[in-house]
């Protein structure tokens, strides 16, 4: 774990070496690009230390359920 | 926003082609089947004829607001704050789409081909092509497809004429047998996955040179692109007979398995798979491509690169984290996905092309208006 958790460092590092040296003197840019990937760096960091991450498509599930399961009885698969 | 160049009518023709073919053309035969039976041939026919809808629909917004990408296109009509919020929903759609396109290629790869190897590796490979793509720019990447085209036509054809000497006419018959419902349903879930993303070439039309005169180009190639899959569909059905299409995983994949001409050209289905890669990667490209367009516009970015790196990142992290398993895979994609898809993909475009036509008829001098939105667009 701790090798994967150096390769994510790794990785970002390498991110970050190749996306700055086009920044310079764009100072907004410079701050989402830093942003974006401390939160990429944090996710992939909580991924390989096995953390459990909220999944995306829960939230849509928890909203289209009923929809979905009425549109699945609506038009039925054949038997 | 920095672009480099524009593309032509015909490669967007092309986009669009590989587009609609995408990931349905391996995955959608077993759910078409497992709703229709061996009506899933007629199920595809009905989902290209949703989709043509589905296009005109599109056609329609582009002719109210040219030149705008999806995330102007909700601020023109909604005002910038809603506008602004639709667009970041757009957008999540979009890296999500990318994300659960990426475990479908994982997937694949981890059952059909490379068992021992991890899912993050195959899954980041893929993602390094389609984050390097996205990077390069639009023209490169309809110039890489403009390449990839003729190999695509040539294999498939070789794959279709080498399956016809197998195909049982038996059974597809009866035809019919199941009813309008199932065949609407299936129609539904083909159009859900090949037409409604099409939403997302709105990242890439105010890119195209004249727009206006690719309407048409676009409808044919999607329609071309539809036929094809209609036609795999047919020889999964023909071939493997309507149970074993809807059980297996990747009947197209299973079907292709089954050429043999004169016990000599047999196991041919890496020929698929590749046919299968190139589609695929279109697909993945775009979901991504427009998300992070539609980022780096929301932001106000002077260019869209900044943002490629850390988003290829994340949407890594995410598709190993949508479907914990291949059953909630079957399960979302069978009952959520419909009316998500439908929502983001008709009912929404729909309000805006609705208010986006109310606009123009308010205002005195609707030529003038189309003008003004088409310079600023531009």
């Amino acid at each position: 774990m701790m090798w994967s958790l150096a390769g994510v460092v790794v990785l970002s590092g390498f991110f970050a070496a190749l996306e700055l040296p086009s920044l310079k003197g764009q100072k907004k840019e410079r701050w989402t690009f830093w942003l974006l990937l401390i939160l990429s760096t944090g996710l992939g960091m909580a991924y390989v230390s096995k953390l459990t991450i909220p999944n995306p498509l829960e939230l849509i599930a928890f909203i289209f359920k009923p929809i979905g399961y009425w549109l699945h009885n609506v038009l039925p698969p054949a038997k | 926003m920095a672009e480099n160049g524009k593309i032509s009518g015909l490669q967007l023709m092309v986009l669009t082609f590989l587009y609609t073919i995408g990931t349905t053309v391996l995955v959608i035969p077993a759910g078409l089947a497992a709703t229709a039976k061996q009506d899933a041939w007629l199920g595809a026919i009905a989902g290209v004829l949703i989709g043509t809808v589905v296009i005109g629909l599109y056609m329609g917004l582009l002719t109210v607001y040219p030149g705008l990408s999806f995330v102007n296109i909700c601020r023109s009509a909604l005002g910038k704050w809603v506008g602004t919020a639709l667009g970041v929903i757009y957008m999540c759609y979009a890296f999500i789409g990318a994300s659960t396109v990426l475990f479908y290629v994982g997937n694949f790869f981890k059952t059909q081909f490379i068992p021992h190897t991890p899912l993050w590796c195959t899954i980041m490979l893929f993602a390094v092509v389609v984050a390097m793509g996205a990077r390069l720019g639009l023209e490169t990447i309809a110039r890489a497809s403009e390449l990839m085209l003729p190999w695509f036509l040539m294999l498939f054809v070789l794959l279709v004429l080498t399956l016809v000497p197998a195909a049982k006419s038996a059974n597809v018959l009866p035809v019919f047998e199941v009813g309008w419902k199932p065949i609407f349903s299936a129609g539904l879930s083909f159009a859900g996955t090949a037409y409604m993303p099409m939403v997302f070439l709105f990242s890439v039309l105010p890119h195209v040179k004249a727009p206006e005169k690719t309407k048409i180009g676009m409808y044919v190639s999607a329609l071309l692109g539809g036929v094809c899959v209609i036609l795999v569909t047919l020889f999964c059905i023909l071939i493997l007979g309507p149970n074993i299409t809807g059980r297996s995983m990747y009947p197209s994949y299973a079907l292709v398995k089954k050429i043999n001409i004169g016990n000599f050209l047999q196991r041919v289905e890496a020929i698929l798979a590749g046919l299968w890669f190139i589609t695929t990667y279109v697909k993945t490209t775009f979901y991504y491509y427009a998300g992070v367009r539609s980022l780096s516009e929301i932001l106000g970015l002077k260019q869209y690169k900044v943002v490629t790196l850390p988003c290829a990142m994340a949407v890594v992290v995410f598709s190993l984290v949508v479907y914990p398993d291949v059953v909630y895979m079957q399960y979302w994609d069978s009952i959520i996905f419909p009316p998500y898809i439908i929502l983001l993909g008709v009912v929404i475009p729909l309000l805006l092309w609705i208010i986006g036509l109310a606009k123009q008829n308010s205002q005195q001098e609707p030529s003038t208006s189309t003008q003004n939105q088409l310079d600023k667009g531009s």
